[in-house]
């Protein structure tokens, strides 16, 4: 799937940048893709440390054991097939709650290693498993109980009161969230692509 | 002012916690705290190819002019079922780039002000709504997944529909 969307858009890019003479504009834009990625990859390095770090000492204190069984419900429904005692568990409820709480940058860390551990539960295949998609749709949905980013570009453009579209926001990545849960399980029924 | 004090709270009182309940239950937490640490540098250095591939196709879009193309053709369609034409950009930008929509989020919020119609909707668009293609093709690129299945199309319609959500509720809120 990756492979059809990448050619597609490099296809499509190159395509227009023919017609519209942006080309001069195309070729600096790849050359300083190289850079930005490198760029956001280190700045990513010290978070992603900081937040596994974070995650194995909470592993080893206990934290991660009493928030998976506290979330085991609503895991068995969502993530079915992981077995009770294996380490996705843990590692999902941790990203779920980094999502929850906003930490933002924890969240990147803590939501690749609980995809890592899905994906050793279906045995490192290339084929993503129906609970890998379900995590990967959950995490569309952004759901945080404070959306700390937004509410401080809010304030520093003038907003008298900043707070006033944390409603909005809880109700649409629940709708979010809801209709990707429900797409997921209907879609994981029949071979689309 | 008060959800600012909690916001600015909640990562250094995670870690407290994390870190005191550990060695309160004797576990040597720098010493554990450095060998999880190191796990995520390797994984970071594993993401740095899928990183190249998918910010260079995206910068190629961008520069290429289709997303303006993309926005103007589709502006006045959208705007018959009340989607403001001004917050376009933003929506068809929201999935591929973080980086991309939070510049035109800052400036878009600036022009028309925070507390307009327009402001509110694109606040709570940015605060609902993830940076879904970035997001799946690092996730799965790390877990060494070719196949996706169902995970795109499946992101992507729920992240559109939490927008939708987003433009009326903040017509009725």
């Amino acid at each position: 799937m990756l492979n059809v969307i990448w050619i597609i858009m490099i296809f499509a890019g190159v395509a227009t940048s023919l017609l519209t003479g942006r080309t001069k504009e195309v070729s600096e834009a790849i050359l300083e893709s190289c850079v930005s990625s490198v760029e956001l990859v280190i700045t990513m390095l010290g978070a992603m440390c900081l937040w596994t770090g974070i995650m194995e000492v909470a592993r080893k204190g206990g934290l991660v054991d009493s928030l998976a069984r506290l979330l085991k419900r609503i895991f068995k429904y969502l993530f079915p097939g992981i077995p009770d005692e294996h380490p996705a568990n843990g590692a999902i409820a941790m990203s779920i709650s980094a999502d929850l709480l906003g930490l933002g940058n924890a969240a990147t860390p803590l939501g690749i290693m609980a995809m890592k551990e899905l994906s050793n539960v279906n045995h490192n295949s290339p084929v993503a498993s129906n609970a890998m998609v379900m995590f990967g749709v959950l995490n569309a949905a952004c759901i945080q109980i404070i959306p700390a980013t937004v509410l401080t570009i809010r304030q520093q453009a003038g907003s008298l009161n900043a707070t006033s579209v944390m409603p909005c926001i809880w109700i649409a990545s629940f709708v979010s969230a809801v209709s990707g849960v429900i797409l997921a399980k209907v879609m994981e029924k029949r071979v689309y692509i | 002012m008060m959800v600012g004090f909690v916001s600015n709270l909640v990562i250094p009182a995670v870690i407290l916690l994390i870190i005191l309940v550990a060695y309160l239950k004797g576990v040597p937490v720098f010493d554990v705290f450095v060998e999880g640490a190191k796990e995520g540098a390797k994984t970071s250095f594993n993401i740095l190819p899928v990183m190249v591939g998918i910010i260079m196709a995206v910068s190629v879009l961008n520069a290429s002019g289709l997303t303006d193309i993309l926005t103007g053709l589709i502006a006045k369609p959208l705007s018959l079922i009340g989607i403001p034409p001004e917050i376009i950009p933003v929506l068809i930008i929201r999935p591929f780039s973080g980086s991309a929509s939070l510049g035109m989020f800052s400036e878009l919020i600036k022009k028309h002000g925070a507390d307009s119609y327009t402001g509110r909707v694109l606040s709570t668009i940015m605060g609902s709504s993830e940076t879904v293609l970035y997001t799946l093709a690092v996730y799965f690129g790390a877990a060494n997944v070719k196949n996706t299945r169902h995970a795109v199309a499946a992101s992507l319609i729920s992240s559109y529909l939490g927008m939708l959500t987003a433009i009326y509720i903040c017509k009725i809120l």
